[in-house]
């Protein structure tokens, strides 16, 4: 499955569109977007991003809103009363609620607040190129290890697995986004639903993965959930 | 430009001399009108005294009038009887230039009119009149001089205030006023200015060892950051070597945006920037939510994690800053109580019919020395285990903020080696929330 959809990637290429002009993390941005596949194109500067919006076509605009000469909220904002449709992410170090509506009004469809962890933004790229599309998964899998949403079963080699209501919703986000990394504030976030950075959540996060880990894949040879260090927990085939 | 305003000094002195100018120049021509009215009644009723004394002598006829002129001296007076003068002393009517003051008797048959040199009188009056007249600007003159030196002498403690407080920066913030007398107006105003300081004192004080410990605990992260990064540098590794160095220099960053971010959000709390939005909360519920939250973390280390919710307790405020507020204080609890420990959070009304939210634990307990700086940012019992632990310092920190955000306070009772018993109290009634101190 995962090589199919890796296939259908490379048959047409997700075009996005980075303007940032941070030097440093517009590279890390373009390299860690073109090993997932992308096809990445860089403007360091707003009036450039506009032109190779009006002259290329995007399926994403990852937008930073510090920008020298043109705002990136102003380009955002022209580009909408020109008809734009292409879904657009902002990335801002402002994080006050005000800010954030500012930015979600101005037509960005999603925001993201610096520093980032890179697989919450990978993440919310995927979730964004995905609108649109129903999203009826009733079943969700990984190798032996399966989940069933609507009678809220978990199976492993054939065998039931007793999860609590938090370490099945985690499990859950897990396989969803499974392949990928996790990072912890995505799972405070969208496990918890905790909005507050400051709180003290990450031994809860990690006692819960521990937790998960003993049911899920300490009784069988193959392991599943790996913690990927610095950054967070993945859950795929171990070769992967 | 500003005109200059004048010292207080200047108008104090100007205030005093005015009123009391006014208030002697009123005097003064009262006096002068009622010593005025008082001579020219006398002088009538002189008058009046030679009127019918020259009637008596008229109707009598018992007497020559020209005897009466001769004899009454200096009146002068005219007797008129049907028209005809029937007598008049020489040198009538009086002209010329002394003034003189007539008075008239008459009926039907005759008229009399008498007159009476008035020239002593209006030198009187004169001499009254220049006498206040001299004597108005002298005590105005005095007032002037007496006020501005009285003025300066009560004034002389703000001068000596100002001088002082000029002399205060934020480097001798120990200086103090003098306080002469506590109970003046001045005193009072000492006190209060004295106490300003302190509380400056003791803030700038915090400040620096805030800006001291920030400083450190940022740095530690940044060091840890730069020599894994330098020796992985040095040394050439193998793959799963470089990425087990990677890997632990982004825990370092982690810890460096969990560090910032809870200092963003103390110092946006603090400074007010974060208004609670207040709404009639469920204690308990918030409680139970919150035990329920954390529980995983007490199972782990064995601990028994008891909630004791006696009945439905509710306060206003914002519950999701209680609500991070009570997760840093259970956090906190949960992190220093010892495997097996025991935890009872409670929720109940006080006898004075406040809300409390208490989270009492069996672990190291906080000595009283440390009781008046543990909610401070980054301040720590023992240095070196809590860092160990992974906490970043700022938790109750955190929790006292948002505590005091809802109008509430928190209190501490513990004792070393007895365990901790914070309380969260709130109160039931809506109150306006005090937002920063």
């Amino acid at each position: 499955m995962q090589r199919l959809e890796g296939v259908a990637i490379l048959l047409c290429a997700v075009r996005v569109l980075i303007v940032e002009d941070e030097t440093k993390v517009a590279k890390a941005l373009r390299e860690g977007l073109e090993a997932e596949h992308y096809e990445v194109r860089v403007a360091s500067t707003g009036e450039e991003g506009f032109f190779l919006v009006h002259h290329e076509s995007f399926d994403l605009v990852v937008l930073d809103l510090m920008l020298p000469r043109r705002d990136g909220l102003e380009v955002l904002t022209t580009l909408r009363k020109r008809g734009l449709q292409t879904p657009v992410l902002i990335l801002t170090a402002k994080d006050t609620v005000d800010d954030r509506v500012h930015g979600l009004d101005s037509g960005a469809d999603d925001y993201l607040i610096k520093p980032f962890a890179f697989p919450e933004l990978l993440a919310r790229i995927r979730a964004l190129l995905r609108r649109g599309r129903p999203d009826q998964i009733l079943k969700l899998q990984q190798d032996d290890l399966a989940m069933d949403l609507v009678t809220r079963k978990v199976v492993r080699a054939g065998e039931s697995l007793e999860l609590t209501v938090r370490e099945f919703e985690m499990l859950e986000y897990l396989l969803r986004h499974a392949g990928h990394v996790v990072s912890r504030e995505m799972l405070a976030r969208d496990v918890w639903r905790v909005t507050a950075r400051a709180t003290p959540l990450d031994n809860v996060i990690d006692v819960t993965i521990a937790r998960l880990r003993r049911k899920i894949d300490d009784p069988f040879a193959t392991k599943l959930l790996h913690t990927v260090r610095g950054v967070g927990f993945a859950l795929r085939s171990e070769r992967g | 430009m500003r005109v200059l305003a004048p010292s207080v000094r200047a108008r104090l002195t100007l205030w005093h001399a005015g009123v009391l100018a006014l208030v002697i120049c009123i005097f003064s021509a009262g006096i002068l009108l009622f010593v005025r009215a008082r001579l020219y009644r006398a002088l009538d009723q002189q008058i009046g005294d030679d009127l019918a004394t020259i009637e008596k002598v008229y109707r009598e006829e018992t007497g020559d009038l020209g005897e009466l002129a001769h004899r009454m001296g200096i009146t002068r007076f005219q007797v008129v009887e049907g028209g005809t003068i029937l007598y008049q002393t020489p040198g009538w009517p009086p002209a010329g230039t002394t003034p003189y003051r007539l008075g008239t008797l008459a009926d039907a048959s005759h008229r009399i009119t008498a007159a009476r040199d008035e020239t002593a009188l209006r030198q009187t009056l004169w001499t009254l009149a220049v006498i206040l007249a001299m004597g108005v600007p002298c005590a105005i003159g005095l007032a002037i001089g007496g006020g501005y030196f009285l003025a300066g002498r009560m004034l002389s403690p703000v001068g000596a205030m100002a001088e002082t407080a000029r002399r205060i920066t934020a480097a001798s913030l120990t200086k103090r006023l003098p306080v002469e007398h506590p109970q003046d107006e001045f005193g009072q105003l000492a006190t209060v200015f004295n106490d300003t300081l302190s509380r400056l004192e003791a803030a700038f004080a915090q400040l620096r060892r805030f800006t001291a410990d920030a400083s450190h605990e940022l740095r530690t992260p940044l060091t840890a950051i730069r020599s894994v990064g330098e020796v992985a540098l040095q040394r050439s590794l193998s793959a799963p070597g470089y990425r087990e160095v990677i890997g632990s220099m982004l825990e370092e960053v982690d810890r460096l945006t969990r560090l910032v971010e809870s200092l963003l959000t103390l110092t946006r709390g603090e400074s007010g920037r974060i208004q609670p939005t207040l709404e009639i909360v469920n204690l308990s519920g918030l409680a139970v939510s919150v035990v329920e939250h954390l529980r995983v973390l007490a199972e782990e280390k064995e601990q028994s994690l008891a909630i004791d919710v006696a009945a439905e307790v509710s306060a206003k405020c914002d519950p999701a800053i209680l609500r991070l507020g009570l997760i840093n204080v259970l956090d906190n609890a949960i992190k220093y109580t010892p495997g097996r420990g025991t935890i009872r959070v409670g929720v109940r009304e006080t006898s004075s019919g406040e809300a409390a939210i208490e989270v009492e634990d069996t672990g190291l307990g906080i000595s009283a020395v440390h009781h008046g700086r543990i909610f401070e940012r980054f301040y720590r019992v023992d240095q070196g285990r809590s860092r160990e632990s992974g906490g970043t310092g700022l938790g109750l920190a955190t929790a006292r903020w948002a505590v005091e955000a809802n109008g509430g306070r928190i209190e501490l009772e513990s004792e070393e080696g007895k365990g901790s018993l914070f309380r969260i109290v709130l109160s039931t009634l809506a109150r306006e929330p005090l937002v920063g101190t």
